[in-house]
C-alpha cells in the first residue's frame, strides 16, 4: 500500500519538476543578477543565475513556493501546496532591505494571519543564509571575499588593508 | 535631667541617620517586582546562524568610535583565545568547539537586563534602564568604584583603567544615543550578514524564539536563554547545544540580582527603628543606681 | 625614644597643659608636637629608631609609586583587572581594615551604654583604633577609586539609594564624624580646650548608640556587597542569607583582638607613654576583651557552619578550595578560640595575645578570600595583584602605622592628661605668658 503511494508521489513530483524547469527557463528569467545591497563595504556580486539554475534545477531551493514549485516543507505546504507561481519572484520583492525599521516591525506584527512569515529574514540575511548554507553543503566557496571583494569602505570598517592597525601585532588579548 | 537630655540627643542622632537611609530601603524593596517596560526592545541571537565574520565587532568599533583594535577585524587568529569585553571592545565573538567537527560562535555584549545588577549596585545611580530597553551609563557622575563590574552576572562592564584623569566604565549601550532612541537597531544587528540577531520588541521576540524552537525542535535546545535569567534580559539567545558549552552560565539564577541583597536590605529599617530604643533601654538598666556615671572625666586626680 | 629617655631621665615628656617648672607656663604647640624635646633631640631619637629607617625605605620606594598611580592611571598600578575589579586596595584596605576597626563602637558602647567603666583605661585606644582604621580605609578607597575627587558624589551630586554601597558610603561618612567627635575629647585636652570636651562628653551616650546602629549596618553591608556576585564568590564563602552576618559577627572579635594587639605593641614599644593605670590594668583588660572575642568567634564559627549546612555545601569541602576554607577556619577561628580560651582559663596574657594575632589574620584572610582569592573561582585561576599594587598597599598601611604612632605619642590615649589647675592656682601665669602661648597655638 505504502510503497504504491510513495511511487505515485514520486511520479507526480517528477512531472511537476519538469514543468517547473520549463517555467524557470521561460522569459523574464535573468541569467545574471547584480547584487549590491552592501556596496558600502563590498563590491557588487554578479550572480550567475543561469549557472545555478543549471546546477540545481529546483527553483524552490531558493525561491520557496513563489515560482510555483512544489513545496516540501509541510508547514509551508498547508497554504502553498497549490498556490502556484506568484507575481513577485525576486528575492528583494519579499525580503526587505531594512527589516528592523519601526514601520517594518509594525507591518510584521500586524500582518494577517498573525502566524506565518513573521520570522522572515531581511534581504541581506536572505542572501547569506541561503547562499552560504547551500555552499557549505555543496562545498561551494564560503569565504566573504570569495563572492564579493571588500572595497575601501569595507577595509576602513574592518581596519584591514591600508587601514590595518599601526601598532605592532602584539596581541594583548584580554582573556579570562 | 542630664540623662533625659542625653537620651533625646541620642534619639535625634539616630533619627537623622534613619531618615537618610530609609529612602534607600523603600526604593530597593519596590525594585524587585519590576516586569520591564512594555515596549522595550530586545535582540534575539541565534547562535546557529553565526559564521564568525566579526562584522559586528567592526561595526561596533566604528559606531561607538572606539580605539583602534590590536588586530584587524578580519583576523581570525583571535579565536584561539576566549575573549571578553574590554574598554576597547564592547562586543566580541568567541569560537567554541562543541563537537568533533562542529563549532559554534557566540557574540558577547551587554545583555541589557530588565533589572540590571549594575544599576542596582551603583551608589550614584549612574545607570538607567531606558523605556526602549537599553541600559545606559552616565559618565558624568561615575566615581569609579567598579561595583557594577563586581555585580554584573555576565562580566560585561570594562573600565578604562589606563586613563589617569577620566577613567570610565565602558560597555555596550545598545547604541542608544545614535540609534535605539530613534527606533533603529544597533550597529551590530544592522551589519550582520546572517541576521544572527533579530531586533524587535522583547515581548515579540520571546514568542519568536519559542516559535523557532517549535518549528525546528531537532535543531535547538529547548531554552530561550535570557527570557528568565536574572529577571530577564533584553538580549536573548537560541543555541543548538547546551548553553554551558558555549560560555554561558547555564545555572544562573532566575531571580534578579537585587533579590540576593534583599535579606540584608530588609534588615536595615529594623535596625534603624529598634536599635536606638533597645540600647538606650539597656543603658538605663545597666547604669541604674550606679554612682558617678557622669563623673568619670579625668582631672584633679593628682 | 626608650633609649633617649634612659639617657636623659630628667626630660619631662609632655603630659599636661603646663610645664612643671617655669611657673607652670603653658606648653606651646611646637613644644607639644616635639613632646617637650628640642627639635634636635627629637630628630636624634627618631634617627636611632631602626623602625623609622624601615619606614624611610618603604616611603622612598612607595611614594613615587603612589604618585605614579595618579599620573599614569590605575592600570599602571593594578593592570586591567576587568573580572577582578576589586583588588588589594579594597579587599585588604577597605574590607580588611574596617572589621578590625569595630573596636571603636564596641568599647564606646561597653563604657557608655553598658556602664562598664572598668574598660575606661582602654576606651580611648579602642576609639582611636576605630577612627584611624576607618580613615585609612577611606584613604585606600581614594587610591582605588577611578575618580577619587568625586568621592562626595553619593552624598551631594547623585543618589543611588537602592545600592548597598550607598548605605556603606553614608554610614562610613556619618560614623567617621561620630568617631571624630568621640576622639576629639583627647584632642581637646591636648589642645587645652575644655569647653569642646565638655560639649562632646554630653553627647557620649547618643554617639555610642549611633555607633552601634551604624556599625551593625555597615559591617554587615560590607558582606552584603558580595551578595551582588552570587556566582563569583566561591560557595564556601558565600551565603545569600548569612553573608552580612558573617561579616558583622566576625568584625566583633576582629576589632577587640586588634585592640589587644595594638595595646600590646604600645606597651612593649612605647612603655614610657603609658601611665600606671594603663599598664597595671592592661593584662586584666586584655583578658576581658579576649572573653568578648571568644564569644564572638564561637558565634561566628557556628553561623559559618550553619551557612554550609543550610545550603548543603559539604561536598565542596573535599575540593582544593575546601582545604583552603578549612585552613582559614582552622587557623583563624578554631586555633584562635583555643588560644583565647586557654589564655582566659590560665590567666595567660601571652596566649591571649597570640590568639588575638591569629584572629585578626583570620578575619583579614576571610575578606581577601571573599573579594580577591576566590572571586571568579570558576574561571580557574586566582587573582594575584601585581607588584605596584602591593607596594602602594604597604605604603599606605605604613602611613597608617606612622600616624597611629604619632597620635599615641602625643594625645592622651594611653595616659591621663594631667590638669593640675589646683596645684598652680597660686602660680597664675603672667598675661605675657598667656599671650605667648595663644600666639603659638594659633600658628
Amino acid at each position: 500500500m505504502h510503497a504504491v503511494k510513495r511511487q505515485m508521489i514520486l511520479g507526480v513530483t517528477g512531472i511537476l519538476m519538469m514543468l517547473v524547469s520549463s517555467v524557470c527557463f521561460g522569459a523574464g528569467i535573468p541569467d545574471k543578477v547584480t547584487i549590491n545591497s552592501i556596496q558600502k563595504y563590498y563590491a557588487p556580486v554578479s550572480f550567475n543565475h543561469a549557472a545555478h539554475i543549471n546546477k540545481l534545477k529546483d527553483c524552490g531551493l531558493c525561491h520557496h513556493h513563489t515560482t510555483g514549485a512544489q513545496v516540501t516543507d509541510p508547514n509551508c505546504a498547508r497554504c502553498h501546496k497549490n498556490s502556484g507561481a506568484q507575481a513577485v519572484v525576486s528575492c528583494k520583492g519579499c525580503h526587505t532591505a531594512e527589516p528592523f525599521t519601526p514601520e517594518a516591525l509594525k507591518q510584521q506584527r500586524d500582518q494577517q494571519p498573525p502566524i506565518y512569515h513573521r520570522d522572515k529574514p531581511g534581504l541581506k540575511a536572505a542572501y547569506h543564509i541561503s547562499c552560504l548554507g547551500c555552499h557549505e553543503k555543496m562545498h561551494g566557496p564560503t569565504g566573504c571575499q570569495d563572492c564579493h571583494k571588500r572595497n575601501d569602505g569595507g577595509d576602513a570598517i574592518f581596519k584591514s588593508g591600508k587601514y590595518a592597525p599601526k601598532a605592532p601585532a602584539k596581541p594583548k588579548a584580554a582573556h579570562h | 535631667m542630664i540623662e533625659r537630655r542625653d537620651f533625646l540627643k541620642g534619639c535625634l542622632a539616630c533619627g537623622v541617620t534613619a531618615a537618610t537611609v530609609s529612602v534607600a530601603s523603600g526604593k530597593a524593596m519596590a525594585a524587585g517586582s519590576f516586569e520591564g517596560y512594555p515596549d522595550a526592545m530586545g535582540v534575539l541571537v541565534d547562535l546557529t546562524r553565526c559564521v564568525g565574520c566579526r562584522s559586528c565587532e567592526a561595526a561596533c568599533n566604528a559606531e561607538q568610535k572606539l580605539p583602534e583594535p590590536d588586530l584587524a577585524f578580519d583576523d581570525t587568529s583571535v579565536f584561539s583565545d576566549k575573549r571578553r569585553t574590554t574598554e576597547k571592545a564592547y562586543t566580541v565573538v568567541n569560537k567554541y568547539q562543541v563537537a568533533d567537527k562542529e563549532t559554534l560562535f557566540r557574540k558577547i555584549q551587554c545583555n541589557h537586563c530588565t533589572e540590571p545588577a549594575c544599576l542596582s549596585s551603583c551608589f550614584v545611580n549612574a545607570y538607567t534602564k531606558t523605556k526602549e530597553g537599553a541600559v545606559i551609563y552616565n559618565a558624568k557622575v561615575c566615581v569609579g568604584c567598579r561595583n557594577c563590574m563586581i555585580a554584573c552576572p555576565f562580566n560585561i562592564p570594562a573600565y578604562s583603567y589606563s586613563s589617569p584623569l577620566n577613567p570610565l566604565v565602558k560597555k555596550c549601550i545598545f547604541c542608544y544615543d545614535t540609534r535605539l532612541k530613534d527606533g533603529k537597531p544597533p550597529a551590530c544587528v544592522d551589519i550582520c550578514p546572517q541576521q544572527v540577531m533579530t531586533f524587535g520588541r522583547r515581548a515579540d521576540l520571546i514568542k519568536l524564539g519559542h516559535d523557532r524552537i517549535q518549528a525546528n525542535p531537532a535543531k535547538y535546545v529547548d531554552k530561550l536563554y535570557g527570557e528568565k535569567a536574572v529577571g530577564g534580559t533584553s538580549w536573548m539567545y537560541l543555541s543548538s547545544v547546551d548553553f554551558d558549552k558555549v560560555g554561558f552560565d547555564g545555572h544562573i539564577q532566575n531571580e534578579p540580582i537585587i533579590s540576593n541583597v534583599k535579606d540584608f536590605l530588609g534588615f536595615v529599617p529594623m535596625v534603624l527603628s529598634i536599635w536606638p530604643a533597645l540600647f538606650t533601654g539597656v543603658h538605663l538598666l545597666a547604669t541604674k543606681n550606679k554612682d558617678g556615671h557622669h563623673d568619670h572625666e579625668e582631672g584633679d586626680h593628682q | 625614644m626608650k633609649q633617649f629617655l634612659s639617657r636623659n631621665p630628667s626630660t619631662q615628656i609632655i603630659d599636661s597643659l603646663r610645664k612643671d617648672n617655669d611657673k607652670g607656663r603653658p606648653w606651646t604647640l611646637m613644644e607639644k608636637i616635639f613632646l617637650g624635646l628640642t627639635p634636635q633631640q627629637y630628630l636624634s631619637q627618631a634617627m636611632s629608631n631602626p623602625l623609622n629607617w624601615i619606614f624611610a625605605v618603604i616611603f622612598l620606594i612607595g611614594f613615587p609609586v603612589l604618585i605614579g598611580r595618579y599620573i599614569f592611571g590605575l592600570s599602571w598600578a593594578v593592570g586591567d583587572p576587568y573580572d577582578n575589579a576589586w583588588g588589594l586596595f579594597l579587599a585588604f584596605g577597605l574590607f580588611g581594615m574596617v572589621p578590625l576597626s569595630s573596636s571603636g563602637f564596641q568599647l564606646g558602647s561597653a563604657v557608655e551604654v553598658f556602664g562598664r567603666h572598668d574598660f575606661e583605661p582602654i576606651e580611648r585606644l579602642g576609639i582611636l583604633n576605630g577612627i584611624l582604621g576607618y580613615f585609612f580605609a577611606v584613604m585606600f578607597l581614594m587610591v582605588d577609586l577611578g575618580q577619587p575627587w568625586r568621592l562626595p558624589y553619593p552624598m551631594v551630586v547623585s543618589w543611588g539609594p537602592e545600592a548597598v554601597l550607598f548605605l556603606v558610603a553614608w554610614h562610613v561618612a556619618t560614623y567617621l564624624s561620630v568617631q571624630a567627635a568621640e576622639t576629639s575629647t583627647a584632642f581637646f585636652e591636648w589642645m587645652g580646650w575644655p569647653a569642646g570636651k565638655t560639649f562632646v562628653k554630653k553627647m557620649a551616650l547618643g554617639l555610642a548608640v549611633a555607633g552601634i546602629i551604624l556599625s551593625t549596618l555597615h559591617q554587615g553591608a560590607l558582606g552584603a556587597l558580595s551578595t551582588y556576585a552570587p556566582g563569583k564568590v566561591h560557595p564556601l564563602w558565600y551565603s545569600a542569607s548569612f553573608q552580612w552576618l558573617y561579616f558583622f559577627v566576625s568584625s566583633l572579635p576582629g576589632g577587640l583582638c586588634m585592640v589587644i594587639v595594638v595595646s600590646t605593641i604600645a606597651v612593649k614599644t612605647m612603655g614610657w607613654r603609658c601611665d600606671g593605670t594603663f599598664k597595671n590594668s592592661l593584662s586584666k583588660l586584655q583578658i576581658a576583651l579576649a572573653k568578648g572575642a571568644s564569644m564572638g568567634l564561637i558565634t561566628y564559627l557556628t553561623i559559618r557552619l550553619i551557612g554550609i549546612a543550610h545550603d548543603n555545601k559539604w561536598a565542596y569541602l573535599g575540593t582544593g578550595w575546601g582545604a583552603w576554607w578549612m585552613f582559614e577556619i582552622g587557623f583563624g577561628v578554631v586555633l584562635s578560640m583555643i588560644l583565647l580560651t586557654a589564655g582566659i582559663r590560665n590567666n595567660s596574657v601571652t596566649l591571649v595575645r597570640m590568639g588575638a594575632w591569629t584572629t585578626i589574620i583570620g578575619v583579614v584572610l576571610n575578606r581577601l578570600n571573599v573579594y580577591m582569592f576566590t572571586f571568579n573561582w570558576q574561571q580557574g585561576h586566582v587573582h594575584i595583584p601585581p607588584i605596584r599594587e602591593i607596594i602602594i598597599t604597604v605604603t599606605v598601611y605604613s602611613v597608617y602605622i606612622v600616624t597611629y604612632r604619632a597620635i599615641l605619642y602625643r594625645w592622651p590615649i594611653l595616659f591621663k592628661w594631667k590638669t593640675r589647675y589646683s596645684e598652680y592656682a597660686v602660680l597664675e601665669p603672667t598675661p605675657a605668658a598667656i599671650a605667648e602661648a595663644e600666639a603659638a597655638s594659633s600658628k
